[in-house]
């Protein structure tokens, strides 16, 4: 401790610098002890709102339940797998070159990051699962007139089919109009087929191999569709809808997410179809700022305009009061 | 060797690596200053347990964390016991959260910063950073409903950015992982290099504080 | 294998006003937050007048 006032030393900027901590007069404090109340308040806390509120877990939605529930939404993904219109398909890297993707000004970054898992839409995610199925003849035969037709030919006949789709009543392929689709509907109903089975994320997953764990096709496919979105979206869960944010059913969410969730919200970001790159840009800059804020003039002033600290130190400065 | 007497001053500049080493260690805090039984006393106020109660909830969520390690993933979906572990780790984060924000929000106003106290700061918004990261591994890695939203989602930020080409989030074998080794092991360090430099620079002053005269 | 979860199961209550949307429970938990900063900053802390025992607890 000292032994004599000093005077508070400006800096060069001739603001007061921060006199040493160790040169106050203490008292004694248990620090292990404190640390040791901690702990148990946080254990009781914890173990009482667990037994109170429990945790979500709701099931992950099987390729079967998709197409139990909405099995005109599997037809039409699969229609739009082989068509190359799906934001898999669509995507660009990692997983394709068909877009460039997202950029932050010139920062290229979704497309300087290459290609590094690659997936073909039509073939990953509906030719090859379906290429398994031996007991269909009228599949196997349309899998064959498929392969041996060219591309523009193929890309004719699933986007015709996937329009149709589109303006049949519900999406219902037994009410589509006629018209030459070639092998797709043939496809496509095999594919709900190969769904209902329970068989598919299978055929996706290991993908030849006994041992999966990697759900990169399955959850791809799945978000193809319009089905895993209703559900979150029914659920609050979606991106407008502060998503991020929340859980499912009255479970605490994420807090803590606000303000990246908050921007998604509001123009221009939410009718930008770079709002995923701008937000992250955004976002690092916020966070940037928020780490050096010992450095920035002004907002490290804020606590001393704004002197909640006067709150904080109450007992310090009645017993310092300011010369 | 010569047989060197222990009680003699050490060398000005000794060649040792482990003499180096354990000087180097003895500076990193005030002699006494690790774990003093005295503090300020203008430590006069309840925002100071924010802190101490940010690193009791993160020790409880790893606590509940190995024992659902010890069941692996899909133990807490199919046992009543495992899901109410399950429901310790997500209520203790949520804590950890609040703590870790309100304890932040005391130290912004009390400009914690000051007196060479940046790196203090800055440590700590890292490991916020770190613990929001280390989180969202979690909730991928859940196994049910909102992995598969969270992931097909999160995949289009984090692909817009670059970042999606080497973290998969679709990856639940990756991503399970980052969540129990990966993140915690450097969330961990950086938590230990935040409370080595508070126990080094001391608790900040009071703003306009002067240092005083002996008690 | 039984038919998806209804709709309105899963939904959970939430608060809206204008642009903001906010789960019940996560306003509950933010405005605990707050008040639980206001009570650490207002609330008297202990030991003030015995800066010499010895044996005090936080």
């Amino acid at each position: 401790m000292t032994t004599s006032t000093e005077h508070r030393r400006a800096t060069r900027a001739g603001r007061p610098s921060t006199p040493d901590s160790h040169g106050f007069a203490t008292r004694p404090y248990d620090l292990v002890k404190e640390f040791v109340v901690a702990l148990i308040v946080v254990t009781l806390l914890t173990v009482g709102l667990a037994a109170a509120f429990s945790s979500p877990d709701e099931k992950a939605i099987t390729m079967r339940d998709w197409a139990n529930a909405a099995p005109n939404d599997v037809v039409a993904t699969a229609a739009g797998e082989l068509a190359g219109t799906t934001t898999s398909a669509g995507f660009g890297p990692p997983y394709n070159t068909a877009a460039d993707g997202a950029a932050l000004g010139p920062l290229k970054l979704q497309k300087w990051a290459g290609v590094t898992i690659p997936l073909d839409s039509a073939q990953d995610l509906v030719l090859i699962p379906l290429a398994g199925v031996t007991d269909n003849s009228a599949l196997t035969d349309a899998l064959a007139a498929w392969q041996s037709a060219d591309a523009d030919q193929r890309t004719q006949w699933a986007s015709d089919y996937s329009d149709a789709l589109a303006q049949a009543p519900d999406g219902n392929p037994d009410s589509v109009a006629t018209g030459d689709y070639g092998p797709v509907p043939v496809i496509a109903a095999g594919f709900l087929t190969l769904a209902n089975t329970g068989g598919l994320e299978g055929a996706l997953t290991s993908s030849g191999n006994f041992y999966g764990g990697d759900q990169t096709k399955s959850l791809l496919l799945l978000a193809d569709g319009a089905y895993l979105e209703d559900q979150a979206r029914a659920r609050n869960l979606g991106g407008d809808q502060w998503g991020m944010m929340n859980e499912t059913g009255n479970y605490p969410g994420q807090p803590w997410m606000w303000l990246y969730t908050f921007w998604y919200q509001v123009p221009p970001f939410s009718t930008s179809e770079n709002a995923d790159a701008l937000v992250w840009g955004l976002m690092m800059l916020l966070t940037l700022g928020l780490a050096l804020v010992p450095f920035i003039p002004g907002l490290r002033s804020i606590p001393r305009w704004i002197p909640v600290h006067r709150i904080i130190w109450r007992d310090y400065y009645r017993d310092h009061p300011r010369r | 060797m010569t047989a060197v007497d222990t009680d003699q001053p050490p060398v000005a500049t000794p060649t040792s690596w482990t003499a180096r080493v354990r000087e180097r260690i003895s500076r990193i805090v005030p002699p006494g200053q690790a774990l003093p039984d005295r503090q300020p006393a203008y430590m006069s106020s309840w925002i100071y347990v924010f802190g101490v109660l940010t690193l009791a909830a993160l020790i409880v969520v790893v606590a509940s964390g190995v024992v659902l390690a010890l069941g692996g993933v899909t133990w807490w979906h199919v046992s009543s016991l495992g899901h109410f572990v399950n429901s310790l780790h997500l209520w203790s984060v949520e804590l950890f959260f609040a703590f870790m924000v309100v304890h932040l929000w005391g130290k912004f106003w009390m400009a914690a910063w000051r007196g060479n106290r940046a790196l203090t700061w800055m440590t700590g918004v890292v490991a916020f950073l770190g613990s929001i990261g280390t989180a969202f591994t979690g909730y991928l890695s859940q196994a049910n409903f909102a992995s598969q939203w969270i992931s097909t989602q999160a995949k289009d930020g984090l692909n817009s950015v670059g970042v999606g080409a080497f973290f998969n989030v679709m990856n639940p074998a990756q991503m399970l992982l980052w969540h129990v080794v990966l993140l915690p092991l450097v969330l961990g360090v950086i938590v230990v290099l935040h409370v080595i430099l508070v126990r080094r620079h001391g608790i900040v002053p009071p703003i306009d504080a002067d240092e005083e005269t002996a008690s | 294998m039984r038919p998806m979860i209804l709709l309105a199961d899963g939904a959970g209550r939430y608060v809206s006003s204008g642009v903001i949307q906010i789960s019940v429970t996560n306003l509950v938990i933010i405005a605990a937050m707050i008040l639980v900063f206001v009570l650490a900053l207002v609330l008297p802390f202990p030991g003030r007048h015995h800066q010499d025992s010895s044996d005090r607890d936080s």
